[in-house]
């Protein structure tokens, strides 16, 4: 809410309201009683944002390790800004938590500027850090009671080992805890002040197949608790696990934005069909005629693209409609991988730390 | 300033701190240890001869031979006073335990009584009465040594007479002299490695980012840190002082300037460890640094030794290194009652203490580049 003052355009008479930036108000004005539409100059802010960046740059003596990017986050969404180590996601991440300086650029968070803002909106935020290791002495219940204690707002500990499955842990101090265990608790430490925003910097590396699972289903818990979440991660399978909308970010630019689906129609390959051991190059032929893409495969496989599962019955119907015989069918869908590799010709998982 | 946030903090580093067998070993046990052995080793070497001042007004055949008598006993270590020196001065200032005076005119007195029978002269003896058991060694080779002389000269009757004079003088064995010295060591590597955990572990883990996302300010944080810090330093000092009292009976002035050097010790070391946690980001290495700093200033500040007894050129070196000035604070201030010069040094580490905690606390920061 902000104030602002009118000039009345029958009696002169000028008069204040109250109004948020942007919005238009019907007002009555005190003196003589005209009625009249004002708009509360300013911006006009988007409730539905959590984040919005723009034009956002950093520079580190030659190197431009984040170049020019601009995003929206949404309230509410598991946002993923995936790339590859040395993409320039922390640099990112952390100049939005106003650990890092920009070298040029705005940043949003919450409707706040973060240059001018960032005090004014801690309580509602909160962060985990890449590779971050809280204090060794600490139990876990005594780690969560601690860094809530920070905050104004607190959320109920108990809740929070409940929520995040830590109960039967609780007592262990922090240093005894597994890797995945640490993650956790540092996922869990982030909703100690029940925060709005919550940042995770890469909170699954280095974690097993089995404690990286947790971790997300944790993750995902954050979001059915409407919180939003910006998460980086260098895991494809992580961000089309959990993103409801993923910036792929390489060498300090966003290449490719939008939902996983939006990605994988425009950047990703058609979806192939396998048809194991069919030998018979009429069935090849047939499928061919009926308007597929068929290929044959060296091991006697014949390749089918199809724009979408659906088109597999289709394709199989056909296959039994001739009488042909196969042993199997396999389907490879395309992935981020995949989309990654067409955008930068290199593989996610394989880029080199520059 | 949130002054519950600030005691959240203090009372977590509290609760921390027992958990770490390491940190309650180094220091609480260690410096136990120390002072325990180097008492046992520098305490217990007990002399075999006794030193015995002179002071010989009469500078004369007689009076030489009464002191090269004294020094045949071969239990006497006969050490030489000028006839300038005010002698009561002289024992306060050098701490003289056992000191005979031979008074101008001990010769002629001794050759009058020859002629004159109520011709005599005394020796006088100045002795510390807490040193009894010393006192009644002297004292029987003295009087012996003087009726020997009796004996001889006169067949028996009392010429050379000794009156006694009790000195009080404070006794400082190395134990008093290592105390505090202890103290200004533990209070050192406390504070500078402390430092260096906060500023380059908590660094690498993150938390400093963490902490910097959330509403504590590095004020409150900083504030909390060093009360957790001066918490450490008086239990390490009462420990350092119930040793000393309980396992050699040493006599220390618990003052406000003791408390004073405490304080500004803790803020000082803490301040170098910044400054290195700035410079150097690893961990390791920043102790490694600390080592390379804290253990030569250790040897080099006089804390075992006292720095007059080193070469000239380590005394110059001592005089630059801020140790030295906590050792000779602390020494004054708590044991030697001295409290000019304990004024003196406490100021100069006042003055070392705002340096470099200052310093430290600009060149720290959360933020990353
Ligand atoms: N403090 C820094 N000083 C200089 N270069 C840095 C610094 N931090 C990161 N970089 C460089 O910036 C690039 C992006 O790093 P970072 O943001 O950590 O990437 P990511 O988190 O995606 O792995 C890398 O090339 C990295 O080496
Ligand atoms: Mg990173």
């Amino acid at each position: 809410m902000i104030e602002q003052r009118f000039k009345c355009p029958n009696c002169q008479e000028i008069a204040t309201f109250y109004g948020n930036p942007g919005e238009t108000k019907v007002v009555t004005c005190a003196a003589c009683n005209t009625k009249g539409r004002v708009i509360i100059p300013g911006e006009k802010q988007d409730n539905n944002v959590a984040i919005e960046v723009s034009h956002l740059k950093k520079v580190y003596d030659d190197l431009i390790a984040v170049n020019d990017i601009s995003f929206t986050v949404k309230k509410g969404e598991i946002f993923a800004f995936l790339g590859p180590n040395g993409a320039g996601k922390t640099t990112t991440v952390e100049m939005i938590e106003s650990i890092r300086t920009p070298t040029a650029g705005a940043i949003r968070l919450l409707g706040a500027d973060t240059k001018t803002g960032f005090n004014q909106i801690k309580e509602r935020i909160s962060i985990l850090p890449q590779e971050f290791h809280s204090f060794e002495r600490f139990t876990v219940r005594e780690t969560l009671t601690y860094f809530s204690k920070l905050y104004k707002k607190r959320a109920n500990i108990d809740e929070i080992l409940d929520a995040m499955d830590l109960q039967s842990h609780e007592k262990k101090l922090y240093r005894n805890l597994s890797g995945g265990l640490k993650q956790r608790v540092g996922v869990a430490l982030s909703l100690v002040n029940d925060p709005e925003i919550v940042f995770l910097d890469e909170p699954t590396t280095g974690l097993d197949p089995k404690a990286r699972r947790e971790v997300w289903q944790v993750i995902a818990n954050l979001r059915n608790k409407g919180k939003t979440v910006f998460l980086t991660t260098h895991y494809m399978e992580e961000a089309e696990h959990l993103a409801d909308h993923i910036a792929i970010i390489h060498k300090g630019k966003i290449i490719a934005e939008g939902s996983l689906q939006e990605l994988l129609t425009t950047y990703g390959e058609k979806t192939t069909l396998y048809i194991k051991n069919c030998h018979s190059e009429d069935a090849r032929q047939l499928l061919e005629e009926k308007g597929f893409e068929a290929h044959s495969s060296g091991n006697g496989d014949i390749m089918v693209k199809i724009d979408y599962k659906e088109k597999v019955l289709e394709v199989l119907s056909e296959l039994r409609h001739e009488c042909i015989e196969y042993d199997g069918v396999d389907i490879r869908g395309s992935n981020l991988e995949e989309v990654f590799l067409r955008l930068t010709g290199a593989r996610l998982t394989e880029e080199a730390e520059t | 300033m949130n002054l519950k946030i600030v005691g959240t903090d203090f009372l977590y580093s509290i609760r921390s701190w027992t958990r770490s067998r390491g940190t309650v070993f180094w220091s609480l046990l260690f410096p136990v240890m120390l002072i325990l052995l180097f008492g046992a080793i520098f305490s217990g070497m007990g002399e075999s001869k006794y030193t015995l001042y002179v002071q010989d007004l009469d500078n004369t055949d007689m009076s030489h031979s009464l002191v090269t008598i004294l020094n045949k006993t071969n239990v006497l270590n006969i050490k030489n006073v000028t006839k300038n020196d005010d002698i009561t001065k002289y024992i306060k200032d050098n701490n003289i335990k056992n000191l005979i005076v031979i008074p101008e005119g001990y010769e002629n007195d001794i050759t009058r009584s020859f002629s004159d029978p109520s011709a005599k002269v005394n020796i006088t003896y100045y002795f510390d009465p807490t040193e009894t058991q010393t006192n009644q060694i002297l004292r029987s080779v003295i009087s012996s040594v003087l009726e020997g002389l009796n004996m001889q000269l006169t067949q028996g009757k009392t010429i050379i007479g000794l009156t006694e004079q009790s000195t009080v003088t404070e006794n400082f064995g190395f134990i008093d002299f290592f105390i505090p010295g202890m103290i200004g060591f533990t209070i050192m590597q406390q504070s500078i490695y402390g430092s260096i955990e906060r500023n380059t572990k908590f660094r690498k883990d993150g938390i400093l980012r963490k902490l910097l996302t959330t509403p504590i300010t590095r004020s409150e944080w900083i504030l909390a840190k060093m009360l957790f810090m001066l918490f450490l330093a008086f239990i390490s000092t009462s420990v350092a002082i119930g040793v000393g009292v309980l396992a050699f009976g040493i006599k220390v002035n618990i003052n406000l300037l003791t408390i004073i050097i405490v304080i500004a010790t803790s803020f000082l070391f803490s301040g170098i460890g910044m400054i290195i946690g700035r410079f150097v980001k690893e961990e390791e290495t920043a102790d490694m640094a600390a080592g390379a700093i804290s253990f030569p200033m250790m040897f080099l500040a006089g804390t075992f030794f006292a720095v007059e007894s080193m070469p000239s050129i380590i005394q110059i070196i001592a005089r630059a290194l801020p140790l030295y000035y906590v050792n000779e604070g602390l020494r004054n201030a708590m044991i030697y009652m001295n409290q000019t010069e304990a004024l003196i040094n406490g100021g100069i580490v006042l003055i070392f203490a705002a340096i470099f905690f200052i310093a430290g606390v600009i060149l720290t920061k959360w933020k990353e580049d």
